[in-house]
Order: C-alpha cells, then sequence, then structure tokens
C-alpha cells in the first residue's frame, strides 16, 4: 500500500445534522482516511450511534451530505450501503436467535434472495469466520439462540466481516467481551486496515482506542469537538474533552470491611447450569467482585443466588436481625432484601415502553400503595423524584417513558428499583456497561456511597481495573468453578487472570470442589 | 392562529377515538333521519352488556401478552348452563346464574394452566377451548335453545322508560371497577408489566404464570357473566349465542388502543371501542347496507384502527 492510496479519504461526513425530539447531531464534519482505524467516542447521548446509523442508512440526516470515495452516497437503508461497501455491526445485536451461525452469517451478504443456499459451502465458511473470531469451538449449524451474549457479539462480528466491505462502523463491539476476546478482535482489525479496509471503531473502552485506532474523533453533544492522531493523546485528554471535566479513573484506596456482621451465606449451590457446587459468604457493607472470562458462569452465579434459575443443590441465606432466612426465588429474594440489576438491560432489566417511575417502582409497589392495594400516584412521583434526585437519573419527569431515556440514565434508574425497594444485598451484572465514563464514575461513586451506609454489593464485571477500584474481595470463576479469592491489600491483575484461566486447561479432569 | 390550529389537532389527537365515536354517530345522524331515535338507543343499549363485559376481560388478556379465543363460546356455554339449570333441573336463579359464571371460570382456569403453567401457546389452548366451550354448550342445551322466560328477563328489561337496565349498569360498573384496577392497582401495574417485558417482570420479584393464569380466569369469567347478560336478553339460552363475538371483543379492544403485543391499553378505550363497533353495525344496517358489506367496512375500520394506533406510537 503506497502512502498516496493510505492518504485519500475514504468516508466524508460534511455538516450532517439530526434530531429527534432534540437536536442529537449538530453539524458534524468527519473525515476518516482509507486504510484507517478511526476511532468515535464521547458519552452516551453524544450522537456516536446515531452518527452510525446515518453512515448506513438505518437513519437518515436531517442535512448534510455524505461522500464515499469523493463521491455522493446517500444510503437509505442496509442493502444500500452494504452495496457500496459499508457494513455496520451495530451496538444492539441484530442476530436472529432460530436461525444457525452459517445462515446468520448468510443473512447479511448482497447475494439475490432467491439464490439456492448451498449449506457445506456455508457451513465452511461460517466455520473459517469462526476460527477468526476465536470460537473455533463452535460449529456453524449451532442455533444463535443458545450462545452467550459474548459468543454472539463475536458472531455479528464475523457477520459483518464476511460482508468484505471496504468501510466497517463497530459500534461498541467489545462491550461483552472479555479482555482476551477483545484483543483477538484487535488483531483482525489491525489485518484489516493492513489489507486496506477501512474502520471505524465507536467505544468506551478509552485505552483499546488509543492502543488500536490510528486516529480519534472526540463526539460531545453532538459536535465533533477533536480529531487527532492518537499518538498525540491520553485518555485523559480524551476525557477532558469528552466531558468537559477532568475525571478521576481511579477510585481513592480505602480500609477493607472491617469485622462485620455476616450478611450472605451460599453453601454448595447448584444448578443446571452450574454443576459445580458453589460455596461463598459475604459480610454485611462489602462490596465483593466477582471476576472470570465471559462464559465461566458469572452471570448464571448472580442468577441462582436471586433464584431465576431453578436450584438443584446447597442453599442461599440471608442473616438479618430478626435471624436467618432462606431465599428460593425472586419473590422471597426481593422480599428478604435482594436485588438483581442484569447484564442484558433491554432483554430482562427494563420496560422500555413504560414510564420511568413504573420502572422504579415495579419491584416495590406496595411501598405506594395503601394496605387494600392501590397506588398512591403522590408516593409514586415523589419516590421517583428522590431517587432521580439521589442517583442524578436524568429525565423531563417521572412519566417520561423509558425508551427515551439514554443508556446510562436508564442504568441508573435500575439501581434506583433497588433503592426504592431499600434492598440491602446488591447483586449487579455489569453495572457499568455500555454506559459513559461519567455514568461510570457516577455508579462507582454511588456503590461505595451504598457500602459505606450498610448495602452489601456483589458485582460481576468483565473490567478487572473496575472490580480493583471498587471491590473489597474478588471471588474468581473458572469455567464455571470458584477457583480463587483475593483480598483488596494483596490482589494482583496477574494472578486474578491466571485464576480465571485455570480450569480450561483442565477440561478432562473431575470437576474440583470449590475454593472458599 | 398556527399556534391555535396545531393546539387543536393535537387535543383532537390525544382524543381520537372519542371524536371517531361521535363523527360516526354524526355521519349516520346526517344521512339517516331515523338513526336519532329511541328504537336505536335501545337496540344500542340491549347488545352492549355482553360484548362489553367480554371486551374487558380480553383487554386485560391482550395487556398481560396473551389472547382469549374462547369467550365467544362461553358465552354460549354460560347460557347454556343456566338455561339447563332453571328450566331442566329447576334450580332457583341465582344459584343457576352462579354455576353459569362458574363454567366460564373454570374454562378460563383451563386456559390458564395448560398456557401459563404448562406454557403451551395461548393462542392454541384458547381456539382448543373455543370447541371445547361451543360443544360443551350444545351438549348442556341438547342442541336446541332453552326457553327460560320472565324471572331472567328482568335483569335485561329497561327499567321504566329509562332504557336503563340492570345489564347496563352491571356493564358500566365493571368498566370503572376494571379502569380503576388496571390504571391504579398493584394488581394492575403487574399485568402491564408481564405483557411489556415477561423477563423483567420475573426479576421484579412477579409471578408471570400467576398473573397471566389469573386475567385468563378473569376473562373466562366475565365471558360467563357476558352469557348471563346473553340469556337475559334473549329470555332463552341459545347455543349458538356468540359466535364471532371473540373477534368483536378484540376488535373493540384494539379500537380502543389496546396493543396485540401486550404491555399497553385501556378498559375504558375498550368500551369506546365497543360503543364503535355496536353503533357502526347500527348504523350500517339502517342506512340499507346489507351484510356482506357491512362485514367489509367493520374489518376495514379494524385496520384502519391499528394504523392509526401505529402512526400515532410512532
Amino acid at each position: 500500500m503506497t502512502r498516496d492510496a493510505r492518504d485519500h479519504l475514504r468516508f466524508v461526513a460534511n455538516e450532517i445534522s439530526k434530531s429527534f425530539a432534540t437536536p442529537v447531531l449538530h453539524d458534524v464534519d468527519l473525515e476518516v482516511s482509507a486504510g484507517h482505524l478511526h476511532g468515535l467516542v464521547g458519552e452516551n447521548g453524544a450522537g456516536k450511534s446515531t452518527l452510525a446509523k446515518i453512515i448506513v442508512g438505518l437513519e437518515s440526516a436531517d442535512s448534510g451530505s455524505l461522500y464515499l470515495d469523493g463521491q455522493p452516497y446517500r444510503p437509505t437503508n442496509t442493502a444500500d450501503s452494504l452495496r457500496a461497501g459499508v457494513a455496520i455491526c451495530a451496538q444492539e445485536l441484530s442476530l436472529v436467535d432460530d436461525l444457525s451461525i452459517a445462515e446468520n452469517i448468510l443473512l447479511n451478504t448482497t447475494a439475490s434472495p432467491l439464490m439456492r443456499i448451498r449449506r457445506k459451502r456455508a457451513d465452511e465458511r461460517a466455520a473459517s469466520l469462526l476460527s477468526l473470531v476465536g470460537l473455533e469451538h463452535l460449529t456453524p449449524r449451532t442455533l444463535v439462540g443458545r450462545l452467550s451474549l459474548a459468543e454472539k457479539q463475536l458472531v455479528e462480528i464475523a457477520k459483518t466481516l464476511a460482508t468484505e466491505a471496504k468501510l466497517l462502523i463497530l459500534d461498541e463491539p467489545t462491550s461483552a467481551l472479555t479482555v482476551p476476546q477483545a484483543e483477538v478482535l484487535h488483531g483482525i482489525l489491525r489485518d484489516r486496515v493492513r489489507d486496506g479496509i477501512t474502520v471505524v471503531y465507536i467505544s468506551h473502552r478509552l485505552g483499546d482506542v488509543l492502543n488500536v485506532c490510528d486516529r480519534v474523533s472526540v463526539l460531545r453533544d453532538g459536535e465533533v469537538r477533536l480529531t487527532e492522531d492518537c499518538v498525540e493523546l491520553s485518555e485523559g485528554a480524551l476525557i477532558r474533552e469528552m466531558a468537559g471535566v477532568d475525571a478521576d479513573f481511579n477510585a481513592p484506596p480505602r480500609p477493607t470491611v472491617k469485622s462485620a456482621p455476616l450478611h450472605l451465606t451460599v453453601a454448595g449451590l447448584r444448578t443446571s447450569k452450574l454443576p459445580n457446587p458453589i460455596s461463598f459468604d459475604c459480610k454485611r457493607g462489602e462490596i465483593l467482585g466477582v471476576a472470570g472470562l465471559a462464559g465461566s458462569g458469572r452471570t448464571e452465579l448472580l442468577n441462582a443466588i436471586f433464584g431465576l434459575d431453578k436450584r438443584i443443590g446447597g442453599s442461599v441465606k440471608i442473616h438479618g436481625e430478626s435471624g436467618t432466612v432462606e431465599t428460593r426465588n425472586p419473590w422471597q429474594s426481593i422480599k428478604n432484601g435482594i436485588g438483581l440489576v442484569t447484564e442484558d438491560r433491554a432483554k430482562d432489566g427494563i420496560f422500555r415502553d413504560q414510564a420511568l417511575a413504573f420502572n422504579v417502582t415495579i419491584a416495590g409497589l406496595g411501598r405506594i400503595s395503601d394496605r387494600s392495594g392501590r397506588l398512591i400516584r403522590r408516593r409514586e412521583v415523589g419516590a421517583v423524584a428522590r431517587l432521580s434526585e439521589a442517583l442524578r437519573v436524568r429525565s423531563t419527569g417521572a412519566y417520561q417513558k423509558m425508551r427515551e431515556l439514554s443508556g446510562g440514565n436508564q442504568q441508573k434508574s435500575m439501581l434506583a428499583r433497588w433503592l426504592h425497594c431499600e434492598s440491602q444485598l446488591l447483586l449487579l451484572d455489569e453495572p457499568t456497561r455500555g454506559v459513559d465514563v461519567t455514568a461510570k464514575l457516577a455508579i462507582h461513586t454511588e456503590l461505595v456511597r451504598l457500602r459505606d451506609s450498610g448495602i452489601t454489593v456483589i458485582a460481576v464485571s468483565s473490567e478487572l481495573e473496575e472490580l480493583q477500584s471498587l471491590c473489597d474481595r474478588i471471588i474468581v470463576l473458572s469455567n464455571r468453578v470458584l477457583v480463587a479469592e483475593f483480598q483488596r491489600s494483596n490482589w494482583s491483575q496477574r494472578e486474578i487472570l491466571e485464576a480465571a484461566f485455570s480450569e480450561y486447561d483442565r477440561e478432562y479432569e473431575p470437576p474440583s470442589s470449590a475454593v472458599t | 392562529m398556527n399556534e391555535l390550529g396545531s393546539r387543536f389537532l393535537r387535543i383532537l389527537e390525544e382524543n381520537l377515538i372519542f371524536v371517531s365515536l361521535i363523527a360516526i354517530v354524526v355521519f349516520f345522524s346526517l344521512i339517516s333521519e331515523s338513526f336519532l331515535s329511541l328504537t336505536t338507543l335501545s337496540t344500542l343499549l340491549n347488545q352492549l352488556p355482553a360484548l362489553t363485559v367480554v371486551a374487558i376481560g380480553m383487554t386485560l388478556v391482550l395487556i398481560s401478552g396473551g389472547i382469549d379465543l374462547s369467550v365467544g363460546s362461553v358465552v354460549a356455554l354460560s347460557a347454556g348452563v343456566i338455561g339447563a339449570g332453571i328450566a331442566i333441573l329447576g334450580l332457583p336463579l341465582p344459584l343457576a346464574a352462579c354455576l353459569g359464571i362458574l363454567a366460564g371460570a373454570l374454562v378460563g382456569f383451563a386456559n390458564g394452566s395448560l398456557g401459563a403453567y404448562l406454557r403451551l401457546p395461548i393462542f392454541i389452548v384458547t381456539l382448543g377451548m373455543l370447541e371445547v366451550s361451543r360443544g360443551l354448550a350444545y351438549l348442556v342445551t341438547d342442541s336446541q335453545t332453552v326457553y327460560i322466560g320472565a324471572p331472567i328477563q328482568s335483569f335485561a328489561v329497561p327499567w321504566g322508560g329509562s332504557g336503563v337496565s340492570a345489564s347496563i349498569l352491571v356493564a358500566l360498573t365493571l368498566v370503572v371497577v376494571f379502569e380503576v384496577m388496571l390504571k391504579n392497582t398493584i394488581f394492575g401495574r403487574q399485568i402491564v408489566a408481564v405483557g411489556s417485558n415477561e423477563s423483567a417482570a420475573e426479576v421484579s420479584g412477579i409471578d408471570p404464570r400467576r398473573i397471566r393464569c389469573t386475567v385468563l380466569v378473569l376473562s373466562g369469567l366475565l365471558a360467563g357473566l357476558g352469557g348471563l347478560m346473553n340469556a337475559a336478553y334473549l329470555g332463552s339460552a341459545d347455543p349458538n349465542a356468540g359466535i364471532g363475538l371473540e373477534l368483536s371483543a378484540i376488535a373493540a379492544a384494539v379500537i380502543g388502543g389496546t396493543s396485540l403485543m401486550g404491555g399497553r391499553g385501556s378498559v375504558v378505550g375498550a368500551f369506546v371501542g365497543v360503543l364503535i363497533v355496536s353503533v357502526l353495525q347500527i348504523g350500517l344496517a339502517q342506512i340499507g347496507i346489507t351484510e356482506p358489506t357491512k362485514r367489509v367496512i367493520t374489518g376495514a375500520v379494524i385496520i384502519l384502527a391499528v394504523i392509526i394506533d401505529r402512526w400515532r406510537a410512532g
């Protein structure tokens, strides 16, 4: 590849504006050079995803123009943009659960719909794409519905790569991935760029963006605030541009939990998805982190504690002032002060078509009603206003529809749901997944504040740094086995990672017993 | 002026369903001189109660994300049980009425057990129960219309010249009761939650199976009451009563803004939907539209309602 070819502009956006209820993009100019990995960062609501959707025709701009290789380009749907050589891997997965991996990958080709599907060739092609993204252990005939979120995201990426487009838009492609999986993806992207493909890479993981991309643009409030070569930039500089404030990434050190009373005992817990008995306990006012690779059973552990999955063995006991209670199902869990914020907000967290107030109060309706079960509006509005204020949930009011709120505000309202119930033990599955840096810091601050007020938190996160800055103690799952436990005073990232990988190398040995 | 105009349009849009009802009434009174008359009103008031109570149940089921196709047959089954109870077994009216309503609730319980707890597709389960209930209605009445007589008719006969009967009063009361229940009680919220996002409801401590089952029992119970109203209106139990009533009830609910996908709807809306469907039927008949054409027009109105609803939802 010559220098000249690299320097020509593959994609140009010129004064793009777009409004929904409020302006989202305002005269956005973006130039992406051919053969570049171009990062796009910004807070939630800054307009990144909207811009990405405009580029592939999923949304249309109100004004402004797009150019592809110097030619005017105005896609009205993704079929248009695919023909022009532009493909997107969107933040919301577009896979069909009831089709196989191979069929899903085929869906995204420009071939005629009447063309006969050559199953064998499709399978071969899917297999090679799967091994490319590090999923060689899956067969192309596997139904997508059976995959974990991380695996689905990798299949989505494989589907995008299969299009052989010359411009790839990746919107938060690593949000569900573990660090090694993300690194595999980054390797692939660098290879593609070396072959002359251009990539627009949208991510909240600023370290990744700086490591992987050639250039980066920062969006803030619908405007491009900065476009620079990554070598000139630091994370701090990006955050300053995104938020307009100097945000501190690392939480300050803090003393470990003193001899607090026991809050939770998990003894020999087993479900069909967690065949190895798991035992551990948790003190009142402790933040316990659960580390492990994607698919290591972290989500399943939280679901088992909460009672969502049917137990086949073991018990979960809550120790309170009035004695010890065993909880078996979500209803009993909530009654005894447990709250669960799930990993996939859209799937089993929010009620997107209902109001903010509905979402916040749904698990604790008894608190806003009289004894006969009638709701008292005044109490509902009061509760939502108080919690919104405390958690800084931005909305136009208690009755704004949930779907109109940004991802970060939706996530904070999930926390508000359990604070409304005055839950004492919060199970948080990826509490900051897909939220921007500012919202993330706000959630961290809030969690530490809750801990200091005596609330216990068990948090799952794929970001080790997040767990390290947040937790008092970390337990590590590996291949659905609880393998290790680390105290805040004596952990290292290397040791935690080693533990997380440990059970995958001994697949043929009988499952070892849990370490506590 | 422009601002005033757009505000007027917004008010029109927010109350579109009431505006449509008024527009339909105005339309028929303009082209048919006999439309605005006591005869029309009494025809309307006679037809209203059964469809109204069935539509209430249907609305709740639809909001919970389900559907109940069995209600039309349940109306006939309930009427049959009442008729047979009085005319053949010689039971007192109150007891027979309770048995009829109980029969409806039992069908609802069967729907709920099979659909919610055994997780069979509710569309198919209630389609099956549509046949089962209709068959049972024929069995209890020996496939004949059973004459019941005067006592039961007092339920449907208007008091004095008011045009208002006990049936109508009960139906209107239930509209208000269930609207309040849906919008202002814990149970109502839980129905909406299950229809809006079942998994999220479960994480919020709601048992979706219990809610789904309960609304199906309520729907059966209300259809049973519809059977009583039907028998009271006719003075007899007709095993062919309520054929296609489930479709009218779904149409009324949808016209009233209830989503077939669950999570959204209103009982008062469904009642206005019932009024629209009924007024349309009576008005079209009065201006001499034949039955086949009437069905074409009614069908088109239902589709139009969904189009408008989709457009408003954005």
